[in-house]
């Protein structure tokens, strides 16, 4: 609980430093930073009234529609493409040259082709943030497999369990602890790459919203996007740290921690 | 020097255990060369070992000597470059729950529970669930461990996850236990107390083990049959049986020294492996 105190403290502190700096004494003009109140006034509006085609929770909406599928599909592909990457050799030789090679382009250069492909729809953004958080969970599940002490496989095989009981039973739930930490990079990698790929291409979305805020001149739209980006983003990481405590109640770390 | 009562000093099948059993399991002419980046690295000269049905035999040599190496092979973990491994005089094949292991690292799976690592198998023997229930709560009573049942091994110490360890390998019932090394990572107090419940067990139930361990005293307390193993390759150099039934067998470990005939046990097989490791 102090924890969360500080924490509050802090942000406080700021918004009051913010709050002086832009409403109290002026020092900085509303066309580069707006204060807190003009920024709440916006997303009220926002909120009220649509703005480029939706409200504020419809391009949230949008935005977390296209990251849930292409993280999700990262999710059930990366996951056991990256156990079968630690598991099988063969898969490994043959497979892993590829996915490196891969992963070093970067999420946005695959937009124009995303474009090109699926035009200007929900299926290019869920494109790019697939490729942003594919990586992540290949590499950190690959990562946790490859880690298990080779001992508890021997106590598994000395018990009469095979190949196959042992990844179940022994290998994956080992693993999953660094495959979760995968989740969560893949999750924000993501989502950052969706906000990026909505500046360049798309008609809905808090990226898009961001954009619009800047063809309109008007900074408080920018401010409320880029703030309802990092809540929400911030939000789901949380909902993902309470979800591992409860699928992982073994793992030691979050078990001091609880 | 004349031989100290209760304490048979000869190699070979005149222990008082089981003395016309045949052999539960059998190593015959092992031996293993590694090949590392400097080479091929001799681990294992050629050993014969048998151990009969109800025996205990413990296995003491200097560090780097290879008895892991021969409790890895006798597991079937791992291939001999040489020679065979027989169980009840046949092949004794892959590694399984016929010849279960204790680590000297527990080994527990960390996502399961004391319950779960027990019955893990149990459960890949497919017995069904009233069977597995039963010799789960009696192994459980059997190691002390019943308030622990749901527990998850990174909240137990380390003298109760050897613990579990113990049961987990013992509940499938095994023809043979081996025991690498399996109190060398406990301290020293927890040592004693599993030392002598390991001990105290075999009136519990009747058990065939191979015991790996770099400690005299351990060796000599627990064993019925001692086999002192060379300096790398290691090779066997001698066996020496000692009493089952010595007065000190069952009581504490501190208390065996009061011994006669267990401090000449420990004195004699102590300069066994003494020269192994001054030796050029």
């Amino acid at each position: 609980m102090p924890a969360l105190a500080w924490g509050a403290g802090t942000l406080a502190a700021l918004l009051a430093v913010w709050l002086v700096a832009t409403s109290v004494t002026g020092l900085v003009p509303a066309r580069v930073l707006p204060s807190p109140v003009a920024i709440v006034q916006r997303a009220v509006a926002l909120v009220a009234a649509p703005f480029s085609g939706a409200t504020l929770e419809g391009h949230a909406l949008a935005s977390l529609t296209r990251w849930a599928i292409g993280v999700a599909c990262a999710i059930v592909v990366g996951i056991p493409f990256g156990i079968l990457l630690a598991w099988l050799p063969p898969v490994r030789v043959a497979v892993g040259p590829v996915f490196e090679l891969l992963r070093f382009i970067p999420p946005f250069a695959w937009v124009p082709i995303a474009v090109l492909w699926f035009g200007a729809s929900t299926t290019t953004q869920a494109l790019v943030v697939f490729i942003a958080a594919f990586p992540a969970c290949v590499i950190n599940a690959q990562l946790g497999v490859s880690q298990v002490d080779p001992i508890l496989q021997r106590a598994a095989q000395v018990l009469g369990a095979g190949s196959l009981t042992t990844l179940r039973r022994v290998v994956v739930p080992v693993a999953a602890p660094s495959a979760f930490t995968g989740v969560r990079i893949a999750v924000s990698n993501g989502w950052m790459a969706l906000v990026g790929a909505e500046l360049i291409v798309g008609k809905q979305g808090l990226g898009f919203l961001i954009s619009q805020g800047q063809n309109n001149d008007s900074v408080a739209t920018i401010f409320v996007g880029i703030i309802a980006i990092g809540v929400l983003g911030a939000a789901i990481d949380v909902m993902l740290q309470r979800l591992q405590a409860r699928l992982l109640p073994w793992t030691p770390a979050l078990a001091q921690a609880r | 020097m004349a031989k100290p009562r209760g304490v048979v000093t000869t190699a070979g099948p005149t222990a008082p255990a089981a003395v016309n059993a045949p052999p539960k399991m059998e190593l015959r002419g092992i031996a293993k060369t590694f090949s590392t980046r400097n080479g091929p690295v001799e681990a294992l000269g050629r050993c014969d070992l048998a151990v009969r049905k109800g025996e205990f035999v413990t296995v003491v040599g200097p560090s780097g000597c290879g008895k892991s190496t021969l409790m890895t092979i006798a597991a079937g973990l791992d291939d001999p470059s040489e020679g065979e491994v027989l169980v009840d005089g046949a092949p004794a094949g892959r590694a399984g729950p016929r010849r279960s292991v204790v680590f000297q690292k527990f080994a527990l799976f960390p996502s399961e529970t004391v319950a779960q690592n027990i019955e893990f198998g149990l459960t890949v023997a497919g017995l069904p669930r009233p069977e597995r229930e039963a010799r789960l709560v009696e192994q459980l009573a059997i190691m002390n461990l019943e308030q622990f049942r749901n527990a998850y091994p990174h909240e137990l110490s380390g003298g109760m996850q050897q613990r579990v360890a113990i049961a987990r390998a013992l509940v499938v019932r095994p023809e043979i236990l081996l025991m690498d090394e399996p109190f060398g990572a406990l301290d020293a107090q927890t040592r004693s107390v599993l030392q002598e419940e390991v001990s105290r067990l075999r009136r519990v139930m009747d058990y065939t083990v191979l015991f790996i361990t770099h400690s005299v005293e351990e060796a000599v307390y627990l064993g019925d049959r001692v086999v002192v193993m060379s300096r790398r390759p290691g090779r066997i150099k001698k066996e020496i049986a000692v009493a089952r039934d010595a007065a000190w067998r069952g009581g504490e470990i501190e208390a065996a020294s009061d011994h006669a005939d267990f401090n000449d046990a420990r004195r004699e097989v102590w300069e066994l492996v003494r020269e192994e490791i001054v030796r050029q």
